[in-house]
């Protein structure tokens, strides 16, 4: 059934071996606890609690989170602050890292999303739409996204390359808020992009072999070392630098998405949506180990038709998915309530702490910026936020945001905006 | 409807309860007991047919008036409240749940909602669905009482007797910024009622001097205007316009009456004058309005909005943004993630006290039912809802829904959420479901458990290989 | 199988037994419904009755048998709901006065054709919504409506939904009756009045005119149910009332001299005659809430009533089935003991696919549940014993389902006492087939209506 894959097999896994090692590289450096030299931005951070998200979930409280030059210098327990520092004592606080989306479509004014002439735009960028610091990506941050994954909608079939970008407020300029442009591909495989224009493409078949055809090009472009703009980007894709995020969604297209790009192509793929009954196929999915991104429907009942109310990432959990992420797929659900789907999707079954990690560093692992960020650890980018209780509690007010060191948002001076 | 008179109404009532009462509930288990089935019938016979006792045991009330008592008894008779506290003595023919380890809550009223009696419209006792699923699922929310048409009606589930509370208490009359005509109408009619109730009164006191003294003509007269300024409706505006909110407030100054302000969404920008005018407000916390930028005021939606109000003096109730059942995905936002609203109102800064009240008391009062339910005091319904955790909470489910001082709702006895987190006692019993019709024809089984097992209510089914209880694994 | 009409008529004169000489059937195995099975059975029919039905019974010399030891027989089927062959519409929606038996066309080809099918005995109840009329149980086949008309007012129909018109209407019905009572009495009390003061006077004229005998009214018969539909056409003479309580009345009969209370008008009617137990109503529910609402709608009403459920693919309606698995405060269905008119459908528990066997839960439940076809047309008609099969095979009793083919709505129509069963002096109503009647394969081979043969290639 499968094309042999003996040899994708092999390079998959050294890829992975090797990628594997340099994030660990990156996460276990050393604390910096030199004094703040002049000329060094920073701020020391005092917090009731201190979420790290990392690997072993570690926890303080009260805890001390340092920041020098827009990085972590140091994250544990509450300790005495190196001279130089301004000290934020925030005791009454939470601080957690900042949240990572993987689905956003708030990049731009709005509205802005689609270019639905050819079934698949390879060639085109969201980047061209980006308005750095909009009001949605103000509320973003105000509610504690610090990095988001702007692209095309799934009008298309691939609908083109989407923007990696952080929610820096006022001012911010485009080199200042972009952290990977292209960031990713954008595909989309279920029900939106089935045109019915009259022209192929109008059906599942039309459209995977629009697909294929497009694929094969940019594969043989690089078995032959050769780059067109055209196929610049969808090249990179195959080559496994760039991440593709597929739209898909039910018991047919989710596994079907998995089949083309997790097994054929061998890309870096990560199944967005997963809705409807796609979670009946769960236990292949993991088997396969695509990482999976939730959202934003979170429940389903009259597709499955047992009477219950499945909450879908839990059950994609129950089948032992790793690394599961969750979306808001904004404006559909508002971008500041990203939190509020890991809310959901734990009342829906799943775990608190593992929903948690699902709008952190899951997302951030699955798309190549765990080096960065999606968790407080010593190196990493300083994208802090501080809140008055639990992240995932909708009753939980953000108080500041630190993204790259510098505050963002911060309620005091700025007023509540969510 | 039929129309009985009040006497054949409350006659019925009484036969109706009093034939009523040997009835088997699923709940019938003193404190240790499992949570299974009932009694056999013979028991129920020799209880005393007038007294219907009920009781939760075990549990913490949180009364919704600020009182909290951990591990209290709450006892209820022929559906009333009849005491909480310790050491109460509960009838041995008594039905109880246990709720050892979860708390106990006033039914929470919605203040308006749709579909939660089924398609009832209009005439609400003639229509309602006691078996709709979506009452149920309004039930595994926690509501026990919705605003519905100009009234409030229980969530009675099994019955069509006694839902109704309450028939007509809004009258609701537009003030717009975009109508200006319509303002100048009601003001005129406002104008008018007065006249007349000034009259009225003037002649009441003078007619018994000069018994000849014509009436004052109610022509022209607006009843339900005479009825806000009697206090007998109460006037109930939508509004979200700084400007409109404003002067909702004067009007209701100016004429002495306290209306209610569905929306409110820049009430927030002019609090103050809403508190002195006794405004009380519907409001979704989530609200998105951006300030009209023309305007030099504050103006839009704020999270602070309720918190803000209430500081202000205003009584605030809460409803979400969908107020029907949508089970299309996206979760969150409907009628049965009611409790969750609130918490948006808190981080906005309202008191986790006035949210909890948001949705039980506040409600109720707007609802004129408040001397009925809204809060866990003697005399007033037993209508309780016992859940595992802070009701506020994310992640916190109603266990059991009570309504008149009986179990309406069992969260592992409806297919819909008894595979989360299932009781512990529960998950350890393996049960047949009731659509599965057993290969082979069986004889008729006798009262009791095999019934309700093949016949009987859905339960969860015994896929426990789902691994409910079995935490995932963590990522790596 | 079609046959064309023609042919009907030719199989129809084939059979001897036009001249009500007695017949015997021989076959393997008899469903009575009243008694069981009777295997090897032996059935005695004459002059349209059966005379004897026995195991192995000696026939006498002389009697033409029908010997089929491969064929099953059973009651001719009863459809007690239909409205086969008939065409017309509803009317307003409260008519409790139009009857079903005035519409009733004897040429019909679809109830010619429903013999076929094994039907023999029908409920036809009048088209419309609301209140709209009274239904007749009848044969399939007649020259004329008089040979049709079993029982010109078996129930009244009442569809009950949970709405304020259907409350509305209910409660003006019975208003409406109450007028009527409020008029008998008065009518009495004047006419109580006048004889008290014709006795006075008599009494002073008594030692004058001692050989006078009283006239006497004559004492009224029971009406035979054809008779009636005379008798009350016009109303003068009609007391409902009257035979309720023969007893009463004789003691007052000496005082009521000549009183003749006043009819009941055409609307109210129905509803006094339920409120004397002389009429039963069929009320149709659509979902569990109709049945509570309904009985909310009738508060203390003692009136005499069955229920039609219309079963849909998500019926709730379980849930009233008894009052103990829900712990309803009202009756459930089945401990009624009431008769629950029900099509063969298997459904879902609600948002589901878990299949359900509603008819056997209603069985269960104590409920005497009667099968109406899926749909009210010649094809399910053609397939109702196969619908049945659907639900024996997915748990209900044969027994019930027999039952609810023939005598549970025989019953309920009024005329459990003539049809229904294979038990001596009832109307020889059989239908034949050639093996277990709820397996796929089965085919009717015969049917007999009124100890003629009126469907089947039959020899005798």
């Amino acid at each position: 059934m499968h094309a042999p894959r003996s040899n994708r097999t092999m390079l998959t896994f050294a890829l992975l071996v090797s990628g594997a090692l340099a994030s660990s590289c990156a996460s276990k450096r050393t604390a910096d606890l030199d004094p703040l030299e002049p000329g060094e931005l920073g701020v020391a951070i005092r917090c009731g609690r201190v979420l790290t998200v990392d690997d072993d979930d570690a926890t303080y409280g009260p805890g001390l989170v340092l920041v020098k030059n827009g990085r972590i210098a140091y994250v544990g327990p509450d300790r005495a602050v190196p001279a130089g520092y301004p000290v934020e004592e925030r005791l009454d606080l939470w601080a957690s890292p900042g949240m990572v989306e993987l689905h956003a479509h708030v990049h731009g004014p709005g509205g802005d999303i689609n270019d639905m002439v050819y079934p698949v735009n390879a060639d085109l960028r969201a980047s061209a739409g980006f308005v750095p610091g909009n009001r949605a990506i103000r509320l973003a941050c105000a509610g504690g996204v610090t990095t988001l994954f702007g692209i095309p909608g799934s009008g298309t079939s691939i609908g083109g390359f989407g923007i990696l970008f952080k929610a820096k407020t006022a001012g911010a300029t485009y080199d200042e808020a972009t952290i990977r442009d292209p960031g990713g591909m954008k595909v989309a495989q279920s029900y939106n992009p089935e045109r019915r224009a009259g022209d192929l493409g109008a059906t599942r078949a039309g459209l995977s072999w629009i697909l294929e055809q497009w694929n094969e090009e940019a594969r043989v472009a690089n078995r032959e070392g050769t780059s067109t703009p055209m196929l610049e980007n969808l090249q990179k894709v195959h080559s496994r630098e760039l991440p593709v995020l597929i739209h898909s969604a039910g018991s047919d297209g989710y596994p079907a998405a998995a089949r083309m790009w997790h097994v054929k192509y061998g890309a870096r793929a990560v199944l967005s949506h997963g809705c409807f009954d796609a979670h009946m196929t769960a236990p292949w999915l993991v088997e396969l180990g695509v990482p999976l991104n939730v959202g934003p429907r979170e429940i389903d009942f009259s597709t499955t038709r047992d009477g219950k109310i499945t909450g879908t990432a839990a059950r994609y959990l129950e089948a032992g998915a790793r690394n599961l992420s969750l979306n808001t797929d904004s404006p559909v659900v508002p971008q500041e309530e990203l939190f509020l789907q890991g809310a959901v999707a734990a009342r829906y079954g799943a775990d608190s702490h593992t929903m948690l990690r699902a709008v952190t560093i899951a997302p951030a692992r699955v798309f190549g910026l765990d080096d960065r960020v999606g968790s407080l650890e010593v190196g990493k980018d300083a994208d802090v936020v501080l809140r008055t209780g639990e992240p995932l509690d909708p009753r939980s007010r953000v108080e500041v945001v630190f993204i790259d060191g510098l505050v963002e948002y911060d309620r005091r001076r700025d007023g509540q905006w969510f | 409807m039929i129309r009985l008179d009040l006497m054949r109404r409350l006659s019925f009532l009484a036969v109706v309860s009093c034939a009523a009462f040997p009835v088997l509930a699923q709940e019938g288990e003193k404190t240790d007991a499992p949570k299974g089935d009932a009694e056999e019938s013979k028991d129920e016979k020799k209880k005393d047919e007038e007294e219907r006792w009920f009781a939760i045991l075990n549990g913490d009330v949180y009364a919704g008036t600020g009182e909290v008592l951990r591990g209290a008894t709450l006892l209820s008779k022929n559906g009333k409240i009849h005491s909480i506290g310790y050491d109460l003595y509960v009838p041995p023919d008594a039905k109880t749940v246990d709720a050892k380890g979860y708390r106990l809550y006033p039914g929470l009223v919605a203040i308006s909602s749709q579909g939660l009696l089924g398609n009832a419209s209009g005439d609400f006792e003639d229509t309602i669905d006691p078996f709709s699923f979506r009452m149920v699922l309004g039930l595994g929310t926690g509501i026990t009482t919705t605003g519905a048409g100009s009234g409030a009606v229980k969530l009675k589930r099994f019955s069509v007797d006694g839902a109704v509370l309450n028939e007509k208490i809004f009258s609701t009359f537009s003030w717009s910024a975009n109508n200006p005509r319509g303002k100048g109408e009601l003001r005129e009619k406002l104008v008018v009622a007065a006249k007349f109730l000034r009259e009225y009164r003037e002649w009441q006191r003078k007619v018994k001097e000069e018994k000849d003294l014509p009436e004052p003509s109610k022509r022209g007269v607006d009843n339900n205007m005479l009825g806000v300024l009697q206090g007998e409706q109460t006037a109930k505006f939508v509004a979200n316009d700084r400007d409109d909110l404003l002067g909702i407030a004067r009007l209701a100054q100016e004429f002495g009456f306290r209306p209610v302000i569905e929306g409110c969404q820049e009430g927030w920008t002019v609090a103050d004058e809403l508190g002195r005018a006794g405004v009380r407000a519907i409001v979704t916390p989530r609200d998105r309005r951006t300030k009209d930028e023309r305007q030099a005021h504050d103006g839009g939606a704020s999270i602070e909005n309720a918190a803000i109000l209430h500081r202000a003096g205003v009584q605030v109730a809460i409803t979400p943004a969908t107020e029907g059942v949508d089970l299309g995905g996206l979760a969150g936002r409907d009628i049965l993630h009611l409790p969750i609203e609130p918490g948006f109102a808190v981080r906005g800064g309202l008191s986790e006290r006035a949210a909890l009240e948001s949705i039980t008391i506040v409600p109720a009062r707007l609802l004129g039912v408040s001397h009925r339910v809204g809060s866990l005091e003697v005399g007033k319904d037993c209508d309780v809802i016992v859940t595992d955790g802070d009701v506020l909470h994310y992640k916190t489910f109603v266990q059991w829904a009570v309504i008149d001082g009986k179990v309406v709702y069992d969260k592992e006895k409806e297919l819909f959420y008894a595979h989360i987190r299932p009781r512990p006692e529960v998950a350890a019993v393996k049960k047949i479901d009731a659509g599965e019709t057993p290969p082979v024809p069986v004889e008729p089984a006798e009262e009791g458990e095999k019934d309700e097992e093949k016949d009987g209510p859905e339960k969860k089914d015994g896929e426990k290989k789902d691994g409910d209880e079995t935490p995932p694994k963590k990522d790596g | 199988m079609l046959r064309s009409h023609s042919f009907f008529i030719g199989v129809l004169l084939a059979t001897p037994a036009l001249a009500g000489g007695p017949i015997a059937i021989r076959v393997g195995r008899a469903e009575t419904v009243a008694k069981g099975v009777v295997l090897n059975a032996v059935i005695l029919v004459e002059d349209g009755k059966i005379v004897l039905i026995g195991e192995d019974l000696p026939v006498e010399r002389g009697v033409p048998i029908l010997d089929r030891p491969s064929w099953t027989v059973m009651p001719g089927l009863v459809s007690c709901y239909t409205r086969i062959g008939q065409d017309s519409e509803g009317g307003d929606d409260f008519s409790p006065d139009v009857k079903a038996v005035d519409e009733l066309y004897p040429k019909s080809r679809d109830l010619r054709k429903v013999v076929e099918y094994g039907v023999t005995t029908l409920g036809i109840y009048p088209a419309g919504n609301g209140i709209p009329g009274i239904a007749a149980a009848v044969r399939p086949i007649g020259e004329t409506v008089e040979e049709m008309v079993l029982d010109d007012s078996a129930y009244l129909k009442i569809v009950m939904r949970s709405d304020s018109a259907s409350k509305k209407r209910l409660r003006d019905a019975f208003k409406k009756a109450d007028e009527h009572d409020e008029k008998v009495k008065k009518a009495r009390e004047k006419f109580d009045e006048k004889f008290d003061k014709d006795k006075d006077k008599k009494g002073k004229k008594e030692e004058k005119k001692e050989d006078k005998p009283e006239p006497k009214p004559e004492p009224k018969p029971e009406p035979k149910p054809e008779e009636k539909k005379v008798a009350q056409g016009e109303g003068q003479d009609a007391d409902p009332e009257s035979a309720q309580e023969p007893k009463a009345e004789a003691k007052t009969d000496k005082k009521a001299d000549g009183f003749v209370p006043p009819a009941p008008d055409d609307k109210s009617r129905a509803f006094v005659e339920m409120r004397a137990g002389k009429l039963r109503a069929l009320v149709t529910l659509a979902a569990a809430s109709d049945w509570l609402h309904w009985l909310d709608a009738i508060g203390k009403e003692k009136i005499g009533f069955d229920v039609r459920l219309v079963l849909n693919q998500d019926s709730d309606m379980y849930y009233v089935f008894d009052k103990k698995t829900y712990d309803l405060e009202a009756d459930g269905i089945g401990d009624r003991k009431i008769h629950a008119v029900v099509e063969p459908l298997l459904t879902f528990t609600p948002n589901t696919r878990r299949v359900r066997n509603l008819p056997m839960e209603l069985a269960r439940a104590g409920a005497k549940v009667c099968f109406t076809p899926r749909v009210d047309d010649l094809p399910n008609y053609k397939a109702w014993l196969a619908h049945v099969s659907e639900l024996v095979g997915a748990g209900m009793s044969r027994e019930t389902a027999l039952r609810g083919l023939t005598l549970n709505p025989a019953e309920m129509l009024g005329v459990g006492d003539r049809v229904g069963s294979i038990e001596k002096g009832k109307d020889a109503n059989l239908v034949f087939v050639d093996g277990d009647p709820f397996q796929p394969s089965t085919r009717i081979q015969a049917v007999m209506l009124d100890g003629r043969f009126v469907f089947g290639e039959v020899d005798l």
